[in-house]
């Protein structure tokens, strides 16, 4: 029953099959499913069964899952909030044209590429409260250094300083591209007009950025809702989660529910909440978007 | 050339500074991993730090003997059958979104892209179970089949497909070719930039993933070098010296992959940006 300009089906099926197959069996099952188990008890065994809100009630009367949010929202905030104005920082610094400045800007976006478990060690050496480099020069100059991942203050800040460290080039060389797509003829003319630097930043470059920065915001949410390699490399493994678990996200909370006490039930309804975050999240940036976003100027 | 050198004014002193404190903040943890890599055990926390060993060794790379080598190549092998199965998931997906026409073709590219945006945490609990019950827990296929799958691939793929004018592939299809012979004959090859930023990009994810390799494997002789290599660290606490070496493994081939390849790596994630 096709109709005369659609694609024969077995060629259609061929060329759409490999990824959709992987996309129907391992993203959009799952989501489906984590809905379905996070209604039920279910522990990994065959018996079990509907338990209704239960687990979403436990969650929330769950000073652990409180625990795991606030951290979650700490790391979150501070984490994105450094690595954009950084990024934009070094975008804008490393945008003019200048001897070494590609060098720079392959040096900034480095530590990206690099295995973040790596990264975490090399860290935890970096840092050590006793013997690490910066411990001793901190200890060298007569001040008293503080614990870094040891202690119950600061571990969060120091999992925030290593995720910005590894990763606010990522948004430099976002926003570098967004600086590409400005026309360099409303600079001009906000010259012409008698617009100083300042004045061209604010009405020029920042609308022009606009559509970037609300894809930078989203993306670097999402992805700070989700760090987990430096909070299990860097703060004690998998019985870890920080000193008196100022570490402990949401993501390695629902780790060790699911994967260490086996309460799938319950790591299910944790990520369903999850789910709903990133939703809330991508909504939310779509909805200002359309209320903020300048596309005229490109 | 004969350049014009702006005069040094104090405003370009003080940016040429801040530079300086960047390059020696960014490279700062990776020079330690490099030099302590080499280092004696008893040489590790002088102060202040020596950044060429006084003692050069390989001690520490020979204390990861035992295991290391197979984890470097349970890492290899896999990055190398992961990056090749996207590649075809994400030229094949994007050549259906973008060539053929097909009911819900957009709906069904809608939900792809809204999947970029899950991570994948969010979704292991089931996709545990999914790949338990089909027996395939504690194996490479594991890995494998659940990154199969690459929204950003797809995507990313078929951004440059688009580009490529439908006129090209009616004069192919009027000489007779089918649509196997268009895509590997006519949209491959003019793809190349687009498959080599999807290459590296799933190559720097896979070479690194921790999380998924966390999930999936117990057995020792399956492991991947990044969950090796913190098995290792909790196993052996102080054993400051091999864990750097193992670092230095690990970081080794994304540097100099890095350094040949920037460009797509750059154009990756600017990609995702512009047109997301």
């Amino acid at each position: 029953m096709r109709s005369k300009n659609l694609s024969p089906r077995t060629t259609v099926a061929i060329f759409l099959l490999p990824s959709l197959l992987g996309f129907l069996v391992f993203v959009a099952a799952p989501i489906a499913m984590a809905a379905g188990m996070s209604f039920t008890n279910f522990s990994g065994g065959p018996k079990f069964r509907f338990v209704g809100l239960r687990n979403y009630a436990a969650a929330f009367g769950s000073p652990q899952f409180a625990a795991s949010l606030g951290v979650t929202a700490l790391f979150t905030v501070w984490t994105v909030a450094l690595q954009l104005v950084l990024g934009l920082a070094f975008a804008l610094l490393l945008d003019a044209k200048f001897i070494g400045r590609d060098f720079l800007r392959g040096l900034v976006f480095l530590p990206n590429v690099l295995s973040s478990v790596a990264v975490g060690l090399a860290f935890c050496l970096v840092l050590d409260p006793k013997r690490g480099p910066v411990n001793q020069f901190i200890a060298h100059l007569g001040l008293r250094p503080p614990n870094w991942l040891a202690g119950e203050d600061s571990a969060l800040g120091t999992l925030v300083m290593v995720g910005v460290w590894q990763s606010f080039g990522y948004y430099m060389v976002l926003f570098l591209a967004g600086l590409q797509t400005i026309n360099p003829s409303l600079y001009e003319a906000a010259s012409i007009d008698g617009a100083r630097a300042v004045r061209r930043f604010l009405s020029v470059t920042l609308p022009g950025l606009s559509p970037i920065a609300f894809y930078s915001l989203t993306i670097a949410i999402i992805r700070a809702f989700q760090v987990f390699d430096q909070v299990y490399v860097m703060t004690g493994g998998q019985a870890g989660g920080g000193p008196a678990g100022s570490t402990t996200v949401l993501v390695f909370d629902i780790y060790r529910n699911g994967f260490g006490a086996y309460r799938f039930g319950y790591a299910a309804a944790e990520s369903v909440l999850l789910l709903a975050v990133v939703l809330l999240v991508t909504l939310a940036q779509d909805r200002a978007q359309r209320k903020w976003v300048s596309y005229d100027l490109a | 050339m004969i350049s014009h050198r702006p005069p040094p004014t104090p405003l370009r002193i003080l940016r040429a500074l801040l530079f300086l404190a960047v390059a020696a903040a960014i490279l700062g943890p990776i020079v330690v991993i490099a030099s302590t890599a080499f280092k004696p055990d008893g040489e590790i926390y002088d102060f202040p730090m020596r950044l060429v060993p006084k003692h050069p060794t390989l001690d520490n790379f020979a204390k990861l003997a035992d295991r290391f080598p197979l984890y470097t190549l349970n890492s290899i092998k896999l990055t190398a059958i992961i990056v090749l199965t996207q590649l075809v998931t994400a030229t094949t997906g994007a050549y259906a979104f973008s060539k053929l026409k097909w009911r819900r073709r957009e709906t069904v590219f809608t939900l792809y892209l809204v999947s970029i945006m899950i991570p994948v945490q969010a979704i292991i609990i089931p996709q545990f179970l999914i790949v338990r019950n089909l027996g395939l827990y504690d194996s490479h296929w594991a890995l494998v089949l659940t990154g199969s799958f690459t929204a950003f691939g797809t995507f990313l793929v078929k951004q440059f497909f688009q580009t490529i004018p439908d006129s090209f592939l009616e004069a192919a299809r009027i000489d007779g070719a089918g649509e196997g012979v268009i895509f590997a004959r006519v949209m491959l090859p003019l793809a190349k930039p687009a498959l080599a930023t999807q290459v590296i990009f799933s190559f720097r994810y896979f070479w690194n993933d921790f999380f998924s390799p966390l999930i999936y494997l117990t057995s020792p002789r399956l492991k991947t070098l990044p969950l090796g290599m913190a098995d290792f660290a909790t196993e052996t606490y102080s054993y400051v010296g091999p864990q750097m070496a193992a670092a230095f493994i690990s970081i080794i081939p994304v540097m100099l992959i890095f350094l040949a390849a920037q460009r797509y790596f750059v154009e990756g994630v600017a990609a995702s940006g512009i047109k997301g």
